[in-house]
């Protein structure tokens, strides 16, 4: 099956409607309009760059040359406050330390495969240096102690929730949830709402 | 507000009908309508605490399944109850959004440490703070247990009987389908014949339900819309008013913005708030003080920053089966049985997801709109127990992290697969768990936000819940291929936690007997999905109702023979 893809500007449209509640649209609002430049609150610049080169390898966004749906703020911003999402793997340290020791052992494996910074490599390079990651074993000194596997996982997990989380990702995939007022009527297979986007092509 | 079409279209809850809507008994009656009462909105009233309470009859602590069904029967006895609940009292009207992220506040984010070879998730799949507990947001999925799955030791030789059976359980069933509005077939295809059948018909059929009735039709597997906690037409709730219809907003597990799910603070804490409960927010419970018999006197809370005590005669914890055994552990109470912590089980909760040519969007209906418990008891398991089937809807961040989680996507791989999220539907099951000594709960060293000892859960799925797994996932895949599916993954996760203060016979091997009162402190009582025995192969919201409601009728029999 071909990957569907659907038309932009369906979520911006749907949020001047009364289709959207007032707490929803304040929530996607929120992030829709997040400001662009961000300065970390945790991470040392260099770490903060750092996540944001692996960010941008994870979820990479070719389409979006200008303004990509931000992910390394949610992250700089929940380790500063020191929130976390209710459990940890008892295998990894905590989430600031886990993050620490992580991105630390990710410009480990970057020296050990093309003895560069993870930054200045190309991106090929850099896919090859989380796929080592991904992979389980890494090089490093960092992965004698810290779980590859778990730290990955919640590393992706929450890049993850985060892009999709943003109002633009949502529509990339072709999800209206938020515009939900005042009810969804047409629930069944092949059935949509009006309101609901068709596939582009 | 009721009128002459409400008349026609809602359906009145069928407990004592005729004397609950005031509107509609004048309406009905020709005479003027009443001013409102104010337990019509107990959210707009601040609570007073006085810095010196007195003491009360009882203290709950916890407002969610377990605790919210017994405050209002206390209440509506007549006692002076006084209700402790962690987190806020919201306005899900004015306050929810139809946005994953920004619903995050329903979930019990202090930090629990996952250990063991099946580390359990916790946060949004297992836990919930607030007045209603976590079912703000569960999935409402509530069919009653099989009642074989009480006595799974006499049957199997393994896990643990109850010491209550389904005949006694089955008045409390009844009570709480009718209580809260379930939307379910009658009649149920599965188990003994019932007295009364659901009180609303089911709810629609959404994508995921369709397929998968075109799949297990295909494999002789028969299916049924399922038993859900949510209104498929309006119902009559004593001390609210008028709930209307769900709209098919399928973020159940986001939390219901228009009180058509039948979380506990649309349904049982605003008649116990009727009947003069006093409900606390925002309080969390630290220590539990006890006189030189041992006896519970009363507990020290903080609310909103103050520490403050409140004396009782009765205490009933029902903070659920991560915060209940932390607090006995903390307080070193009810330990003698050894069993506070131990027994902690989880549902194998095996997803099963697949792509189709026919366009799904999972995020609409009811998640669990479909049941079958034809692999309940499966004729060719080579497993103790049995499992539910259910198919489900998904919200795209949810289903992004699992995506995340269990296929270890990323990069370009990951955004073409989610692409396909409109074409996707899921199915899981629901099983049944042992008990096993590898799988505790404890305290470890480290500390909270709020100073106090994280609880560290240890879980490894053992061989009957691996063999069941494997059965379940050659079932659904089979299904979903003859559904039509491409690209089938599964996902294995384990929801619910349960058992850590289990109910037995005797305080040698249990924590609390069958009425839900300690064998080592007689004026303490549990009421949550700590004290599960066995862990059922149903979803336990349900059962924790039915319990609760006994376990305050128990107490309230006992009080009254005292007084006699």
């Amino acid at each position: 099956m071909s990957i569907p893809s659907y038309p932009s500007g369906t979520v911006r449209a749907l949020l001047d409607t009364s289709h959207v509640s007032e707490a929803t649209r304040a929530a996607v609002q929120a992030r829709l309009g997040a400001p662009t430049a961000y300065t970390p609150q945790f991470l040392a610049p260099e770490s903060y760059a750092l996540l944001e080169a692996v960010a941008a390898r994870i979820f990479p966004q070719p389409d979006r040359p200008e303004q990509p749906v931000p992910l390394a703020p949610a992250v700089d911003q929940r380790l500063a406050e020191g929130r976390a999402d209710g459990w940890r793997y008892d295998a990894l340290p905590p989430d600031r330390e886990a993050y620490r020791l992580g991105l630390g052992g990710i410009q480990e494996i970057a020296q050990a495969l093309f003895q560069a910074d993870f930054t200045v490599l190309t991106t090929d390079q850099q896919d090859a240096v989380i796929q080592a990651l991904a992979a389980g074993n890494p090089p490093g000194a960092t992965w004698q102690t810290l779980d590859a596997d778990r730290f990955f996982e919640e590393l992706l997990a929450e890049l993850t929730e985060t892009y999709y989380a943003h109002p633009l990702a949502q529509e990339e995939i072709g999800y209206v949830g938020m515009a939900d007022l005042p009810a969804w009527t047409k629930i069944g297979l092949n059935e949509k709402e009006d309101r609901e986007p068709n596939l582009s092509s | 507000m009721p009128d002459e079409e409400v008349l026609e279209e809602g359906v009145l809850n069928p407990v004592k009908p005729e004397i609950q809507d005031p509107l509609l008994r004048a309406l009905l009656a020709d005479e003027p309508a009443p001013a409102p009462a104010a337990a019509d909105t107990p959210k707009e009233q601040p609570q007073a605490v006085e810095p010196e309470a007195a003491e009360v009859d009882c203290v709950v602590v916890g407002l969610g399944a377990g605790g919210a069904p017994l405050l209002a029967r206390l209440a509506r006895a007549g006692l002076k109850v006084v209700a402790l609940e962690a987190g806020p009292w919201h306005n899900p009207e004015k306050d929810f959004a139809t946005d994953e992220k920004a619903q995050d506040f329903l979930f019990w984010n202090d930090e629990r440490l996952a250990a063991g070879h099946d580390p359990l998730a916790m946060g949004k799949n297992n836990s919930g703070t607030g007045v209603g507990g976590s079912t703000l947001h569960y999935t409402a999925y509530t069919p009653r247990p099989l009642p074989d799955d009480l006595h799974i030791r006499r049957d199997f030789g393994q896990g643990e009987d109850w010491p209550v059976s389904y005949e006694e359980l089955e008045p409390y069933y009844e009570e709480v389908e009718q209580f809260i509005g379930i939307s379910g077939p009658t009649p149920y295809p599965w188990g003994p014949a019932r007295r009364k059948g659901y009180p609303l018909a089911p709810l629609p059929l959404n994508s995921a339900a369709q397929l998968m009735v075109r799949g297990a039709e295909k494999l002789g597997i028969r299916t049924s819309p399922a038993a859900n906690a949510a209104l498929s037409a309006r119902y009559y709730q004593e001390g609210l008013g008028w709930r209307e219809a769900c709209t098919n907003r399928g973020f159940c597990q986001a939390g219901c913005s228009n009180g058509a799910k039948s979380s506990m603070d649309v349904t049982f804490i605003p008649l116990a708030v009727q009947h003069g409960a006093d409900i606390r927010p925002n309080s969390f419970v630290t220590e539990i003080e006890r006189d030189a018999r041992g006896y519970v006197t009363g507990v020290v809370y903080t609310q909103n920053g103050k520490q403050k005590r409140q004396r009782c005669r009765h205490l009933f914890l029902c903070g659920g089966s991560v915060e209940t055994p932390r607090l006995l552990l903390l307080n070193e109470l009810a330990l003698t049985s050894g069993q506070v912590g131990r027994n902690l089980m989880a549902h194998p909760g095996l997803q099963v997801w697949g792509t189709f040519a026919e366009e799904v969007r999972p995020h609409k209906g009811i998640p669990g709109g479909l049941i079958s418990q034809d692999t309940h008891r499966p004729k060719d398991a080579d497993f103790i127990g049995g499992y539910l089937l259910q198919s489900i809807g998904v919200m795209p961040v949810t289903f992004a992290g699992q995506v995340a989680r269990g296929r270890k996507y990323w990069g370009q791989q990951l955004r073409d697969y989610m692409r396909n999220y409109n074409h996707i539907a899921g199915i899981n099951i629901l099983g049944d768990c042992l008990p096993h000594a590898d799988n505790y709960l404890e305290l470890a060293d480290e500390k909270d936000a709020r100073g106090l000892p994280k609880p560290r859960l240890h879980f490894t799925a053992q061989e009957n819940e691996q063999r069941m797994n494997a059965h379940a996932e050659k079932t659904m895949r089979g299904i979903w291929e003859a559904a039509g599916a491409t690209d089938i993954w599964a996902f294995q996760r384990y929801a619910h936690v349960i058992g850590t203060a289990r109910m037995g016979r005797s305080g040698d091997d249990a924590v609390v007997d069958a009425n839900g009162r300690a064998f080592d402190v007689p004026n303490l009582y549990i009421s949550d999905n700590s004290t599960f025995p066995s862990a059922l192969s149903v979803n336990p919201a349900l059962t924790i109702m039915a319990l609760s409601l006994r376990t305050a009728d128990k107490f309230l029999e006992g009080q009254q023979r005292r007084d006699g």
